[in-house]
């Protein structure tokens, strides 16, 4: 026969360890954390106005930058459609039955 | 946009307690919206503590969860303007502890993956250490050790399980309360509880 003390309930192991978890002491975040917001805010508000790039905020390089996104786009492409629109127009072609 | 409130005097020792009854959140925050630097300072004395623990519970370092919470509170003071009062503030503040939370660890993780990666390309000589893993279950048996595994193994459950269980069984919300953080109902909210339960159940 075992001496061995009956071990508890898994629902009781359980229920005990989240009792453990709502335990611990409160934790608060270090003295002066007002000043520290304080501080932060001081500091962020000339940060904020060079959140972008600094090659994107001049404007020849801004331009450089849209004028490559279009060559990339392949936008080229709808002029050509356009350009043939007459000859298009002047021999249509029948459909297929 | 920037809320206008004037911050620029350097700040002075806390304000003591009023007399009267303390001034109610729906109330600091018109305050604040009016541009009052006390009504600033009383609401981040009032919700620091469980910013601060909501963070510290999803992240485990009480030097991110310091950052993150005072990135909340720069955000409220930012964003002031534009709360409308729908929701609590402490509801507004959960959310953008656990958001802000959330994403400081998925920087911290993309970060890691990369000094990985990078180590393992041979790009710096630099040697990764890890942090050692007290996490074994052998090494885990008995009270507080317990706890650690039990809080190791929430950090690793989906994000929506472990926003709601840090909630349920941290911060002690009801499950509307923590309905209206996640943004979903209360159904949904009790299945993420039942799903991370029966996860971290298994793994205990």
């Amino acid at each position: 026969m075992s001496n061995a003390p009956a071990r508890p309930a898994p629902d009781e192991e359980w229920d005990d360890l989240l009792r453990q978890l709502r335990a611990q002491p409160p934790a608060q975040p270090r003295p002066y954390f007002y000043q520290r917001v304080h501080a932060r805010l001081a500091a962020g508000a000339p940060a904020a106005a060079v959140a972008l790039p600094g090659w994107l905020r001049r404007p020849a390089y801004a331009v450089l930058l849209g004028g490559v996104v279009l060559a990339l786009s392949g936008d080229g492409a709808t002029f050509r459609p356009a350009a043939r629109g007459g000859q298009a127009a002047s021999s249509p072609r029948l459909l297929p039955r | 946009m920037a809320h206008p409130v004037p911050l620029l005097e350097a700040p002075g020792p806390p304000a003591t307690a009023p007399a009267s009854a303390p001034v109610a959140d729906a109330e600091l925050v018109a305050q604040l919206q009016r541009g009052s630097e006390a009504a600033f300072r009383t609401l981040v004395a009032r919700h620091q503590g469980r910013v601060y623990r909501t963070a510290l519970a999803l992240l485990r370092s009480p030097e991110e969860a310091e950052d993150v919470a005072q990135e909340v509170f720069v955000e409220v003071y930012q964003t002031i303007g534009r709360f409308r009062g729908e929701a609590a503030l402490s509801t507004w503040l959960y959310q953008l502890a656990t958001s802000g939370a959330l994403k400081n660890r998925r920087r911290a993780r993309a970060k890691k993956r990369l000094a990985y990666v990078t180590s393992l390309l041979g790009f710096n000589n630099a040697v990764l250490h890890h942090p050692p893993d007290h996490a074994h279950p052998l090494a885990l048996l008995e009270g507080q050790q317990q706890l650690q595994l039990l809080l190791a193994r929430v950090a690793r459950l989906p994000d929506a399980q472990q926003v709601a269980f840090t909630l349920r069984h941290e911060q002690e919300l009801s499950y509307a309360e923590i309905a209206a953080v996640l943004g979903t109902s209360v159904p949904a909210v009790e299945s993420l509880l039942f799903r991370a339960r029966q996860t971290l159940r298994q793994q205990l």
